[in-house]
């Protein structure tokens, strides 16, 4: 099993979410944050006062799917969150010793 | 009613037997209070054979229900509530291993049962932390055992307590009803309901009964017999339907569930739960007639969750009613209620007392609400439209309790009297996964949320509170929030058309002016236009050019920035993260900013986009080519932000321009005036026009100054009148007028006419504004824009116009914003039509900056 965790642009939830459901992921988490990574912010005024925004919106996801599965995951969301743009986030994989479904005490991957 | 029992077992099984066949009886006949009597009748058959079975008969303890149980309320699934009184301490220790027997024997037969332990000495004692146990003790019942200690409870202990502690009680109560609407959100209308402890469910309707009871034992000592506690037919119709719907949950979940989850709603409506007509009802029939009852029980409970009145002020207390002049309607300790019965109620009196409910947060009297409902047939005959009732709902909507008036008004059918379109979405449910209330209730919660900012606690909401005050016709925003989700009753296509069209039948029974309208349609026709571009990328600046163009004005976008912030939030509590909600300001002032930096880039051009000049067209169709003159090269903003008819005036006055050099024209809009001159360009004519204006005592408040490519100028000042010099002497338009003319055509000084007004600089300053000059070359490509931010006062523009035009600089685009002492006013310069050079930008800074802080000398500051 394999954690994926996605930060990308919040305006490319959407697409994302759709392509992860139509390659048959049933189940992720999506998180609202915020922070920079390359991309710095700005500055912005309105009425004199100075709004400064050096962590900028973002929508991070994450999903644990079976081994087979996560090059097809990645690649999901690597087609529909790049813009080409500074900014479009950045995927982490990380693997994960064990599943445990809450309700039924299932177990490794059927838990998932 | 003890029948014997043989074992634990067994009485088990004939208890599971019992509750099928009352589950099959409630599939029959649908009667809650039937099922409640037959279920109390098991459990107190099972609890009294356990009871003798296990040897409870031979003790000196009284076996007591007590809470719902006691009441003999029992629903299907619900716990029971069960007391041993003993007699005295000693008898408690003894029978210790009996009641763990009992209370073990009574979950081994499946019943849920909370069980306690008291000597009746131990029932005398209060305890603020456990108050619910006295409060539980009001519905207590003897089920078996030794009838003794419960007579003693009965008869001395008890009365003596409720005597003791009866307005502690009712204080509790009052605040765990407070709690409990608290965490409901204050209201009945959630898409979901809890039919036990929502707003409008069972526990109102024995909080209400608890409280007329305690209230009955306090005047008379005596316990209240049970016809006193008896509710009205409306009341006992709205319990019965709340009764059977709880019973028809508890039965379909085989639980203690009372949750009304879509897929129950769709089943109760199927069957017709609570409803005489029996058949299948429609899903959004039934949901609106439990709201109809939810509401009627919840009414029940209204004065105990108003907050005690505030202290009076001394001259104020011997008077302690006070009549709402010209009504039948008097203010007294707080509520409105009807002077005499015998007055009639017309509709300017009935608009009155919903503004002080608007205004004060007064809530009507039972006897005024009544009254009200009893007249609606004769006011429906003589319904007010036109300016009357734009004036009446505009006060409504303006009071910061507005949102509780138009709750009153919706509930006695008042609203939907006035505005039928309302009554599409009355207790409207639309079932997503995101809206938690009704479309009506998400409609008030709107207008609730705009109030609110003005009690803003946090940072994040502060921002948003600040545009407030930048609103000038709050009532416009206000208005379109009241109908922005009316399309939804049409439940197919956009909702957003649909409430539109039903928008512009309220707007022409109203008789708003055009541009007014105009305001609102536009809000009710965009609400979800800052929402749709969140969830794109607000940094982007294409979606920050598509956003202005579709709002057009910074005003509106204000408007529709608080507009989205009140829709999102109402949606449900945790809609509007501080995530979402910075990003929507982010979003607001990217949007902001760029409408202000892109006025120079903008321009219209017939070629391009020929829509407005058909438009205008239209109405001076012999006149295609001047017209066309006159539009080409003038900034979008100007075409956008101005009415067909506007710009035909305009072109009226841009073709008499070869009679006399300039032209003006002076109008009253609702809260100031607007003096708009179109003249050829020339040095320090903004200057001098902004130095005049200020001369005369006027204070500007806007200011926007155009021009076209054949050097044509369409300046417009809007400017508080603070004087009243026009406001109350209506001949001095002409002079007023004349005197500009003057100005404007150099016949006078304009530096003479400010000497006069120096006194006035030295006014004291209520909030200090630092000087900020900044400019930006990026936002346009042929000018360079630059932003004053500076406190305002007499002479300000005329200023900073005048230092412009002395360094040789030109206005392409001025923007002039004030806000109380605020001023942020937006300049598109060029120097020889190019932008300005590096140089040229530092000598302007320093110039601006010494000839503002002359405007203000430290003294007037440091006051």
């Amino acid at each position: 099993m394999q954690k994926i965790e996605a930060i990308i642009q919040p305006s490319r939830l959407d697409a994302v979410k759709e392509a992860l459901i139509e390659i048959g992921v049933e189940g992720m988490t999506i998180l609202e944050a915020r922070g920079h990574g390359r991309q710095k912010g700005h500055t912005e005024f309105y009425r004199g006062r100075e709004y400064t925004v050096d962590l900028l919106p973002k929508v991070k996801l994450e999903l644990v799917v079976h081994d087979e599965a996560a090059e097809k995951v990645i690649q999901a969301i690597l087609t529909t969150a790049r813009t080409g743009h500074i900014g479009d986030g950045k995927i982490f994989v990380s693997r994960i010793d064990e599943a445990i479904r809450i309700r039924n005490d299932e177990r490794g991957d059927t838990a998932l | 009613m003890t029948r014997p029992i043989t074992s634990v077992s067994t009485a088990a099984e004939d208890y599971r037997a019992d509750l099928a066949a009352l589950e099959v009886s409630f599939a029959r006949n649908g009667d809650g209070a039937a099922c409640l009597r037959r279920r109390t009748s098991l459990v107190d058959t099972l609890v009294t054979g356990l009871w003798s079975r296990l040897g409870g008969d031979t003790r000196p303890i009284a076996l007591v229900a007590t809470g719902g149980y006691g009441r003999r309320e029992l629903f299907p699934y619900s716990d029971i509530d069960l007391m041993f009184l003993c007699a005295d301490g000693r008898v408690e220790s003894a029978a210790r291993e009996l009641i763990r027997n009992v209370s073990q024997a009574l979950w081994d037969s499946g019943l849920r049962a909370s069980t306690t332990t008291r000597s009746v000495r131990e029932c005398d004692r209060f305890s603020v932390e456990n108050f619910e146990f006295s409060l539980s003790l009001l519905d207590r019942r003897l089920l078996g055992g030794d009838a003794a200690p419960f007579g003693l409870l009965q008869e001395k202990v008890l009365p003596a307590v409720i005597a003791r502690e009866a307005e502690t009680i009712q204080r509790l109560l009052q605040k765990s009803l407070y709690d409990r609407y608290a965490r409901f959100g204050g209201t009945i209308f959630h898409l979901e309901p809890n039919v036990k402890d929502a707003p409008g469910g069972l526990r109102d309707h024995h909080t209400a009964q608890w409280c007329t009871a305690l209230t009955k034992i306090r005047e008379t000592k005596a316990w209240p017999l049970s016809g006193d506690l008896s509710p009205d037919p409306e009341i006992q119709a709205a319990v019965e339907f709340m009764t059977a719907t709880r019973c028809f949950l508890h039965l379909r979940a085989h639980r203690d569930d009372n949750i009304l989850s879509w897929h129950a709603q769709d089943e109760a409506s199927a069957k017709s739960v609570g409803l005489d007509s029996g058949g299948t009802a429609d899903p959004a029939y039934w949901m609106r007639t439990y709201y109809r009852h939810a509401r009627t029980i919840s009414r029940s409970v209204a004065p105990l969750l108003e907050q005690p009145p505030a202290p009076r002020p001394f001259f104020a207390r011997r008077r302690r009613k006070i009549t709402l002049e010209g009504t039948p309607f008097v203010l007294a300790d707080g509520r409105i209620d009807l002077e005499d019965e015998q007055l009639t109620i017309d509709p300017e009196s009935m608009l009155r007392a919903f503004a002080e409910t608007a205004e004060q947060g007064s809530r009507l009297t039972v006897r005024a609400e009544s009254a009200i409902s009893d007249a609606l047939p004769v006011l429906n005959l003589h319904l007010p439209e036109g300016p009357f009732l734009r004036a009446g709902l505009q006060r409504i909507l303006l009071g910061r309790h507005a949102a509780q008036a138009l709750r009153t008004m919706h509930t006695l059918g008042v609203l939907e009297m006035l505005v039928p379109e309302f009554h599409g979405i009355d207790a409207l449910v639309i079932r997503d996964s995101y809206h938690r209330y009704t479309v009506d209730e998400h409609t008030f919660l709107t207008i609730e949320n705009v109030h609110a900012l003005r009690d803003s606690a946090l940072d994040w909401e502060r921002r948003f509170s600040g545009l407030l005050d930048e609103i000038d016709r709050l009532e416009l925003l206000l208005l379109a929030l009241l109908l922005h989700d009316t399309g939804k009753a049409s439940r197919s296509g956009d909702h957003t058309t649909q409430s539109v069209e039903l928008a512009e039948a309220v707007l022409d029974r109203l008789e708003l002016e055009a541009e007014e309208r105009e305001i609102v349609l536009e809000l009710v026709r965009d609400h979800l236009a800052m929402s749709a571009a969140l969830r794109r990328d607000i940094f982007d600046p294409e979606t920050l050019r598509a956003l202005a163009e579709k709002v057009a004005t910074p005003m509106r976008l204000r408007m529709l920035c608080l507009m989205t912030y009140a829709d999102v939030r109402a949606v449900n509590p945790e809609a509007l993260t501080p995530w979402k909600a910075e990003n929507l300001w982010q979003l607001f002032i990217a949007t902001s900013n760029w409408m202000d930096r892109n006025v120079d880039e903008e321009r219209y051009h017939a070629s391009v986009d020929p829509a407005v000049l058909r438009r205008v067209t239209a109405l001076v169709p012999d006149r295609k080519e001047q017209l066309e003159r006159f539009m080409e090269g003038l900034p979008q903003r100007y075409v956008q932000t101005r009415l067909p008819e506007q710009i035909r005036a305009h072109l009226d006055m841009s073709s008499r321009l070869g009679q006399q050099p300039a032209q003006l024209s002076l109008r009253k809009t609702r809260h100031l005036f607007e003096l708009v001159l179109i003249a050829k360009d020339r040095p320090m004519l903004f200057a001098d026009i902004a130095g005049t204006l200020s001369a005369l005592g006027m204070n500007i408040v806007k200011a926007e100054a155009f021009a076209n490519d054949a050097g044509v100028v369409v300046d417009s000042f809007l400017f508080a009148d603070s004087f009243g010099t026009l406001e109350l002497n209506p001949s001095e338009f002409g002079r007023f007028t004349q005197k500009v003319m003057d100005a404007v055509t150099k016949r006078t000084s304009v530096d003479g006419l400010m000497r006069a007004r120096r006194h006035l600089h030295s006014l004291p300053v209520k909030m200090r504004v630092e000087t900020r000059i900044s400019f930006d070359d990026t936002a346009s490509s042929a000018s360079t824009v630059m932003q004053v931010v500076a406190q305002d006062g007499p002479g300000l523009l005329r200023t900073i116009a005048s230092v412009i035009a002395t360094l040789g600089c030109d206005i392409r685009v001025a923007l002039i914003d004030t806000e109380g002492e605020l001023a942020v006013d937006v300049f598109y310069l060029t120097e020889s039509k190019r932008p300005l050079d590096d140089g040229l930008k530092g000598r302007l800074a320093d110039e601006l900056t010494a000839a503002i802080q002359t405007l203000r000398p430290a003294a007037a500051l440091a006051r």
